[in-house]
């Protein structure tokens, strides 16, 4: 019977307690920074390394470069960049193996298209995707 | 008025004053029934540490039920092809009539009140038990296991707890001398029942969450055991039908216990007086609401086998014992 009461008191002094619930849609989540989000890509930094091409666990990336346009320069630019995010696990390691932190992990999760091509990102939207970028990008 | 209009010869002006009547209080129910559920929603949110509604009507969630009562009444009507049919199709509305019914003889107040029964308390407590064979024939006529089960749950539980339930009430018919609603009201006029009556309150009310099919009693539709219990094969407007029964009882059982045990629509303190009695009432009747809200987020489900025992085991002797005890002081003290 003392239980009863226990749990009535508490049922109602929840009653004016704070709510745990965000308001989601309306206002973003708040996420901590190392959050794995859909990449934000430098082409300007970009050396066509193909290290993160080569790490990527579920081949979801694939890029071409070539030659620099100024012919005294070496090296190659980039050309081509895109990320299948049907594949893509959003799993950090392309954004930690880059050498010159061209990809970085950002805190925008929000990926649902109408159609599979729309998860097709190139690197015109990638570049794009420039709010929420991860503060600190070291391992 | 009311009871000019008993009197008179029948003729289509009566039937129409009648009917009109009954349709405006079939409006005031549909309006409780509306915001009762939003309310029931809104106060087991806050208290499980959400907001509940509020997307649909403002900030508050107002148009809610609207929209859900809306979807429901355009859903496409489903009668499963191994259903007795017209047992199917008639279940849920032997199940709501009663509910309705029973707001006849209820006295809102000293004058708004359909049928001043001398027997009011008795037609009550008899026309409400309609409501089990309504919930049983409807699970009956799905042809699915789950929802015998739950129709079975459901009469025998109702069944059960309505003796509990009249035994409790026996006590203050010995202190009023009468089972019309109207003389409980005018015997409360220096005490009300529920101080008078601890026990016999405390028994019925839990008598009445069991009638009431509502959360710790919950087992004819519990959802996680049963799927849905007795209205798992109803959808659209017929299961409309069934959740209506439910909160048209929450609007009469709540009067109910208003009128019985917390002096209907008299003032708490004399000098009161002045604030008009329906105001009493329905302040009375929503605390009464709320109690039964505020319980429902609370207590978990009650286990099925200890169910009947705890209603022929505990509350019918406390309730016979509780008018042992009355009997005893009435002849003693009054």
């Amino acid at each position: 019977m003392l239980g009863l009461v226990k749990g009535l008191k508490y049922t109602l002094k929840n009653l004016t307690k704070e709510k745990v619930t965000y308001d989601y849609p309306n206002k973003p989540l708040p996420l901590p920074d190392r959050f794995r989000g859909i990449q934000k890509f430098y082409p300007e930094k970009c050396i066509v390394c193909n290290q993160c091409m080569n790490i990527c666990p579920t081949d979801c990336i694939n890029l071409t470069g070539k030659k620099h346009p100024d012919p005294t320069k070496k090296g190659k630019i980039i050309d081509t960049y895109d990320i299948n995010f049907e594949l893509c696990i959003l799993c950090d390691l392309c954004t930690e193996v880059c050498p010159t932190e061209a990809i970085i992990m950002t805190n925008n999760f929000e990926l649902a298209e109408y159609s599979r091509d729309m998860l097709f990102k190139n690197l015109e939207w990638l570049d794009e995707n420039d709010e929420n970028i991860r503060q600190v990008n070291k391992p | 008025m009311i009871e000019e209009l008993l009197q008179s010869s029948p003729g289509w002006a009566n039937f129409g004053i009648f009917f009109l009547l009954g349709a405006v209080l079939l409006l005031i129910v549909l309006g409780f029934v509306t915001y009762g559920i939003l309310a029931e929603r809104k106060v087991l949110g806050y208290m499980q540490l959400r907001h509940g509604p509020n997307q649909v009507g403002g900030k508050w969630g107002l148009l809610q039920t609207v929209a859900d009562v809306l979807k429901l009444l355009l859903k496409e009507d489903i009668i499963p092809k191994a259903a007795d049919r017209p047992l199917f199709i008639i279940a849920p509305v032997i199940a709501f009539a009663p509910s309705f019914m029973v707001l006849a003889t209820m006295p809102f107040t000293d004058k708004f009140q359909f049928a001043d029964i001398g027997v009011g308390l008795l037609y009550y407590i008899a026309v409400s038990g309609l409501t089990t064979f309504g919930m049983l024939l409807g699970g009956w006529a799905s042809n699915n296991k789950y929802a015998l089960l739950g129709g079975m749950r459901a009469s025998a539980q109702m069944i059960s707890y309505e003796i509990p339930l009249v035994m409790s009430v026996l006590g203050v018919i010995l202190l009023t001398g009468s089972l019309n609603l109207n003389d409980m009201v005018e015997a409360q006029k220096h005490g009300w029942f529920i101080i008078l009556q601890p026990i016999g309150f405390v028994v019925f009310f839990i008598a009445s969450i069991a009638e009431l099919n509502r959360t710790p009693f919950d087992l004819p539709e519990s959802e996680n055991e049963l799927v849905a219990g007795y209205h798992v094969e109803y959808s659209g407007f017929r299961w409309a039908f069934f959740m209506l029964a439910e909160y048209v009882y929450l609007f009469a059982m709540s009067a109910l216990i208003t009128v019985v045990f917390l002096g209907g629509w008299l003032a708490p303190i004399s000098f009161l007086d002045f604030i008009p009695g329906a105001v009493w009432f329905a302040l009375k009747f929503s605390v009464v609401v709320f109690v039964y809200i505020w319980l429902r987020a609370t207590l978990p489900r009650f286990r099925a086998d200890k169910l009947m025992e705890f209603g022929w085991k505990v509350l019918l002797p406390i309730a016979l014992a509780n008018i042992f005890l009355t009997a005893l002081i009435k002849s003693l003290f009054f």
